[in-house]
């Protein structure tokens, strides 16, 4: 259990998906006993390497040793054996069956000889102490599915350990988790390090991966451009490897006060006791900032305001107009949109085309007299969706489920900005997204701020909050915690405010 | 690393206390099985008499075997609507056989499960190696099995069976204990099928492929193996139901079991019972008791004297009812 595994080193890997090369004469090496990170922008090859290193991708050429000799990775169970487990995006727990069952899939122990039995004794009371000895406090008789993802992550990583893996891989852990739930994890990371293990990271986040990384290499259109070592951490130099040009992070835009009548107003918006005495409004031009931790409210806030969920009280002004019990195509049509922080739920239809999903918003207005749909403006939204959005894509008939999470938002937003809304609500808009295809997604917010429309931004991220947010209102417990504008809106105060330490 | 302890059992971040609650799945059904006895009863006393209600026993004993073999395939994700043709071509098989050949039943019964196995694990051939979606191949080889027995029949009907099958479908086989052999039969297989799917390595992998069965895969287990091995399971089964069915009734035409649309009723009481249809989670006890429900609906119907063209209607409106409750109480939970 605590010996440390050997260098495991990829040399010259090449791996294509049809016409699609994903990885080209990748070579990376993890050392015993490091956290070694692989950034890159989203479609860069990370996922696709570390899977290769599970055995669940073969690699076209190259080859994989641990500790000098080679591995044949033909299958996930060949990984297992030579101690290498990758902790999945989204965790594949399997959601009808225990917690204890989960652990041991694949291996269930049995006793007697026949009919041999599962030995569920022995089963519930390892997985029991593993777990434990995680710090997770789960009963492990429990259905998988009542677990939050954080936990998943936890049990995963418990099952690498209980098939005697030392070399775990986390494919980008972190992007739906807390803050809370990311410090759990890197506290596991310290000492699953601290114990030998060799750890594999991939994350989005700057301050992340510089918090717990060894060394970082950076994958950019499936080749290695950087690998550098804790200490030669340098944001600028990492974003440059990433992107391949200058992203300006610390760009500060101007907080204007924004003028003019209200565009949007709530008012006593209630529904107890998930939230109460919400009280705020949007002018045009402004982009209004929702901060908050997950469960503070603040989804399930702007949700009631849209008509997507109960309210018990509370009235909802839209341009005038009293949109509090009107129905959610009525308030779309007033002019009021909402883009959900859940992509793939809600946002978009993964295995339709970009053409199908940028008209969706507005299939209604397509429709000629005979209800026939018009195919030639349907071409024409779409192509004018990739065009002003930036989405790379093959054509407007791929699948949006082929694309790159951020070329994903852009369709998420093109569609929802098509219907040319007066406000519009974006929540999380650039979770899972890479560098490169935040600051398009940001510019993208200030060019529609600019043309007047009012823009809610609902933000986990603090750096989000004050690179691109004139004000910020602070949800804590349900409550409208502060209101933070111009000169106020610093990482200090809105990160204060955020944990509920900031009064009104 | 306290710190990591402390913060993971803070409330809210804990799962919910562990809602063991039972599946009552099976109670619900039985108070509903007492209900329409009882109120049939009321009208028509004879529905109650112990004849009557040995008789909806026997008669859902051939349900009850289809519809432990379609859960154990619905539990994959898959559907076997081949069960009914299965069914038909072995009642005709072994009941012509056991007339015009004089087959004794202690070859019919291993041949019979040896003739469904093959047919079944066409079906995971099929699904397993050729990807063939389920409801697809099996509608196919619904179509290819019901067509041999046409074929095999040759415009022949079984009216009679031999006297041991009779006996095996009719008699007690503990003397002195008055449960017909198939009642026995059908606990026996539910005994070693709820065994196998809650104790043994094979049940488990089939809820686990049921679940993602992309996750079973990288855990190393075999998925096409253990499909296969449930196609093959449930066409051993649907040939055994057939056999229990010709031995019971001792008739058999070439429309037996596809005529009265046995596939779609095993589906209805695996799910009536409590199976997902979107797999992974499956109840035996709910298939069984599931099966006894129709069984009591059906000749409800009949004692009520409802008009025969009536039946099918309002058998199926007594699936959905049964369907409908039983979505929104596991939508509640």
């Amino acid at each position: 259990m605590s010996r440390t595994p050997g260098l495991l080193a990829a040399t010259g890997i090449d791996k294509r998906f049809g016409a699609n090369s994903v990885l080209r004469n990748v070579s990376l090496s993890l050392a015993p006993g490091e956290v070694h990170t692989l950034m890159g922008e989203n479609g860069a090859g990370k996922s696709t390497l570390f899977r290769i290193l599970a055995g669940i991708h073969q690699p076209d050429a190259g080859q994989i040793n641990l500790d000098g000799a080679a591995l044949d990775l033909r299958n996930p169970s060949a990984a297992y054996g030579h101690g290498i487990y990758l902790v999945p995006q989204e965790p594949a727990l399997l959601k009808e069956l225990s917690v204890a069952e989960n652990m041991f899939l694949g291996m269930l122990p049995t006793r007697g000889w026949f009919p041999s039995r599962i030995d569920w004794k022995t089963i519930r009371g390892q997985a029991q102490d593993s777990l434990s000895a995680l710090g997770l406090d789960v009963d492990v008789r429990d259905d998988a599915k009542h677990l939050s993802i954080a936990q998943q992550q936890l049990v995963e990583c418990a099952k690498a350990l209980l098939r005697g893996c030392r070399i775990i891989l986390f494919d980008e852990p972190t992007s739906p988790l807390t803050g809370r739930e990311v410090g759990i994890l890197f506290a596991i990371m310290r000492r699953l390090r601290a114990q030998g293990c060799t750890l594999g990271f991939i994350s989005h986040r700057m301050d992340e991966v510089s918090e717990i990384s060894d060394r970082v290499s950076v994958l950019r259109d499936g080749a290695v451009t950087d690998e550098v070592d804790r200490g030669g951490f340098d944001r600028a130099r990492l974003v440059r490897a990433m992107v391949g040009r200058e992203v300006i992070f610390d760009r500060r835009r101007v907080r204007r006060e924004a003028e003019g009548e209200p565009v949007l107003s709530v008012r006593g918006l209630a529904h107890a006791p998930v939230f109460s005495g919400v009280d705020f409004d949007v002018r045009p031009g402004e982009i209004l900032g929702f901060s908050g931790l997950i469960g503070s409210g603040r989804t399930e806030i702007a949700e009631a305001v849209c008509g997507l969920r109960e309210k018990s009280a509370g009235s909802v002004t839209l341009a005038g107009q009293d949109i509090s019990t009107s129905s959610i195509g009525d308030i779309i049509e007033a002019g009021l949109v909402y883009v959900p922080e859940d992509r793939a739920r809600h946002g978009v239809i993964l295995p339709m085309s970009i053409r199908d999903n940028a008209t969706a918003g507005q299939i209604g207005r397509l429709q000629g007299k005979s209800g026939i749909l018009n195919r030639g403006r349907e071409i024409a939204i779409a192509t004018d969706t990739m065009r002003r959005y930036q989405v790379r894509a093959r054509g407007i008939d791929q699948p949006v489920g082929q694309l790159s999470g951020g070329n994903q938002q852009k369709v998420v937003f093109g569609k929802w900005m098509s219907t040319n809304p007066k406000v519009a609500i974006l929540d999380e808009p650039t979770r899972g997204v890479d560098v490169g295809a935040k600051d398009e997604i940001y510019r993208l917010i200030e060019e529609l701020s600019a043309q007047g429309m009012a823009i809610v931004v609902i933000s986990s991220e603090l750096e989000e909050l004050i690179v691109l947010c004139d004000r910020v209102i602070a949800i804590y417990g349900g409550k409208i915690a502060a209101e933070l504008k111009g000169a106020d809106v610093t990482a200090a105060r809105v990160g204060a405010a955020f944990l509920g330490a900031e009064a009104h | 690393m306290s710190n990591a302890a402390t913060a993971a059992s803070q409330p809210g971040h804990r799962a919910k206390p562990r809602p063991r609650r039972r599946e009552l799945r099976e109670v619900t059904l039985l108070i509903a099985i007492f209900a329409v006895v009882l109120g049939v009863g009321v009208l028509r006393p004879s529905f109650m008499s112990f004849s009557n209600i040995e008789f909806m026993i026997l008669s859902s004993v051939v349900l009850g075997l289809a519809g432990i073999s379609q859960t154990f395939v619905i539990i994959t994700r898959g559907i076997d609507l081949s069960v009914s043709a299965v069914l038909g071509l072995s009642a005709m098989v072994f009941g012509l056989l056991s007339t015009t050949s004089s087959m004794p039943l202690w070859q019919a019964l291993p041949l019979c499960l040896a003739m469904g196995a093959v047919l079944g694990s066409f079906n995971g051939f099929l699904v397993a190696w050729l990807k063939i979606p389920p409801i697809i191949a099996t509608l196919g080889t619904y179509s290819l099995y019901g067509g041999l027995t046409f074929i095999y029949s040759n415009g022949l009907q079984v009216d009679q069976v031999s006297p041991n099958f009779a006996a095996f479908g009719n008699g007690n086989l503990i003397p002195g204990l008055p449960v017909p052999t198939p009642v026995l039969a059908l606990a026996a297989v539910a005994a070693a099928a709820w065994f196998v799917l809650n104790h043994m390595k094979f049940g488990r992998n089939i809820l686990a492929i049921g679940n993602n069965a992309a996750a079973a895969y990288n855990a190393g287990i075999s998925v096409r193996r253990t499909l296969l091995a449930v196609y093959t399971i449930s066409g051993a089964l649907a040939a055994f139901s057939g056999l229990v069915f010709v031995a019971y009734t001792g008739s058999a035409t070439a429309t037996t079991g596809t005529g009265d649309h046995v596939e779609l009723q095993s589906i209805a009481i695996a799910l009536i019972g409590g199976t997902a249809i979107a797999g992974g989670r499956g109840n035996l006890a709910g298939t069984v008791i599931g099966s006894v429900f129709l069984s009591v609906v059906i000749t409800a119907l009949v004692f009520l004297q409802v008009p025969a063209i009536w039946y099918s209607a309002g058998e199926g409106l007594m699936i959905l009812a049964a369907v409908t409750l039983g979505a929104r109480r596991s939508s509640k939970a």
